[in-house]
């Protein structure tokens, strides 16, 4: 089969390790590939505005530096490109909302001020958390194995690993107990894990 | 704890990649993670089952000001080729011109020239000063001249030291009665005096702090000439002025 010119068919992991070699059009094109699907994952992590731009920009500065160190296999397990990319990019917005979270409670309030993130980030846009984890497990045929958990275990992790909160955050959303707040998303992992394999779909 | 339980290694990888270990146990876990293959095998295979997850999350479009920021934080070499190019052409003007200052003086003037009129392209000192056959450290300079345009001072101070360096470049006619007094002029608030000038050969000079303490928003220098020894503004009678660049 011809392979069309037009087309450019290299894969993500081609292109970092293109990237790692000091190709900056490949790391260009990786950003053209992927920016918009992280954008979304800052985003849904710390709300629109300046500090979800700027872990966009720390993580593709990130990228282009330790594109070297990115394996396509970690002692023997596979990890794709996508994978990659999404844990450098969650993990900074996690670390800038757990930064956030300090910072607020270690200023005293004043009234009339204003913090440009409060405003951003109160009240999250449809879709919620709940229904992002639904769709997702549309996508991996996996809906009908996660519906046999509580709706409180899947709430938990959906907003766990959407929105990036913590347990205690997770109690006071749902207004529920921390220890069974703690119980529920460790169960909604072993239950994630359980339906992925039942699926096959490679871990 | 020896961490050998497969259960207890899947949860804390598990909560480690959604996010929820936390302060010491977060710490301990990355430095297990350092040490052992299984360990990370481990948080791989969540981060493949987790990074799942991020499918149904929405696109969003950042501002384009996201992808010029890391091209300029990752693509240097764009930046030093267009200050080579316009070094060469501007340096390729001011010889013809003689101004005859001398080598150092000639390349701090070209560089600062180079600051003021194209700052864009100032984008590395390094380059510039190399091109002037003098690698320069950073610093505050300026370039003062006469009415009729005549470059008659040349002050320069390291960017975060404190000494001030004043150097005659023309003749100066000393004035039969006063002090020639070199002034900075902030972009807001007072000017402040940085010393008397003298009028032949080089003096230099100590700062009352580091010029990047003083002079950070300073874009002006003036010579006035001053009847009171101690005068706490410029007085009306401006001799030389100049602007105060940054050299890096």
């Amino acid at each position: 089969m011809k392979p069309d010119p037009e087309a450019d068919t290299r894969s993500l992991e081609h292109l970092i390790a293109a990237a790692a070699r000091g190709d900056h059009a490949c790391f260009a094109e990786v950003y053209e590939r992927t920016h918009l699907h992280l954008f979304g994952v800052a985003v849904r992590i710390l709300g629109q505005g300046q500090a979800a731009e700027d872990v966009l920009q720390e993580a593709y500065v990130s990228i282009w530096k330790n594109a070297g160190g990115y394996r396509s296999e970690v002692d023997g397990q596979t990890l794709q490109a996508m994978t990659w990319l999404i844990a450098i990019v969650r993990n900074k917005a996690l670390d800038a909302l757990r930064a956030r979270t300090r910072r607020r409670e270690s200023e005293l309030p004043e009234s009339g001020d204003i913090d440009e993130d409060d405003i951003q980030s109160t009240g999250h846009p449809a879709p919620s958390a709940m229904q992002l984890l639904e769709q997702a497990s549309q996508a991996l045929h996996i809906e009908g194995c996660m519906n046999a958990l509580d709706g409180s275990h899947r709430q938990s992790l959906a907003l766990a690993y959407y929105q990036g909160l913590s347990h205690t955050e997770v109690a006071a959303h749902m207004g529920a107990p921390l220890g069974s707040v703690k119980a529920w998303i460790r169960r909604g992992l072993e239950k994630l894990k359980g339906c992925l394999a039942a699926q096959g779909v490679v871990a | 704890m020896k961490y050998t339980n497969p259960e207890l290694l899947e949860h804390l990888a598990s909560s480690y990649v959604l996010g929820t270990l936390a302060g010491g146990a977060r710490r301990r876990f990355e430095r297990l993670q350092r040490d052992r293959a299984d360990v990370r095998v481990r948080v791989a295979q969540w981060e493949a089952r987790l990074g799942h997850l991020a499918a149904s999350v929405p696109a969003l479009q950042p501002s384009a000001q996201v992808w010029k920021a890391i091209a300029s934080r990752t693509q240097p070499a764009a930046s030093t080729v267009a200050a080579d190019a316009s070094a060469r052409g501007l340096l390729g003007w001011l010889k013809p011109a003689g101004f005859g200052f001398g080598g150092l003086a000639a390349g701090v003037l070209a560089a600062s020239l180079l600051f003021v009129t194209a700052p864009g392209v100032f984008l590395s000192s390094d380059q510039v000063a190399m091109r002037t056959g003098e690698k320069l450290p950073q610093s505050y300079v300026g370039l003062l001249t006469d009415a009729q345009g005549k470059g008659k001072l040349l002050v320069s101070s390291l960017r975060h030291g404190k000494t001030m360096t004043v150097k005659v470049l023309s003749p100066i006619t000393a004035p039969a009665s006063g002090t020639l007094m070199l002034w900075a002029l902030p972009a807001s608030g007072p000017a402040f005096a940085l010393g008397p000038v003298p009028v032949a050969g080089s003096a230099v000079s100590m700062l009352p702090d580091t010029s990047e303490k003083l002079l950070s928003s300073v874009s002006k220098l003036v010579v006035t000439l001053e009847t009171d020894p101690a005068p706490a503004a410029p007085s009306a009678t401006l001799v030389f002025s100049g602007n105060c660049a940054k050299l890096w």
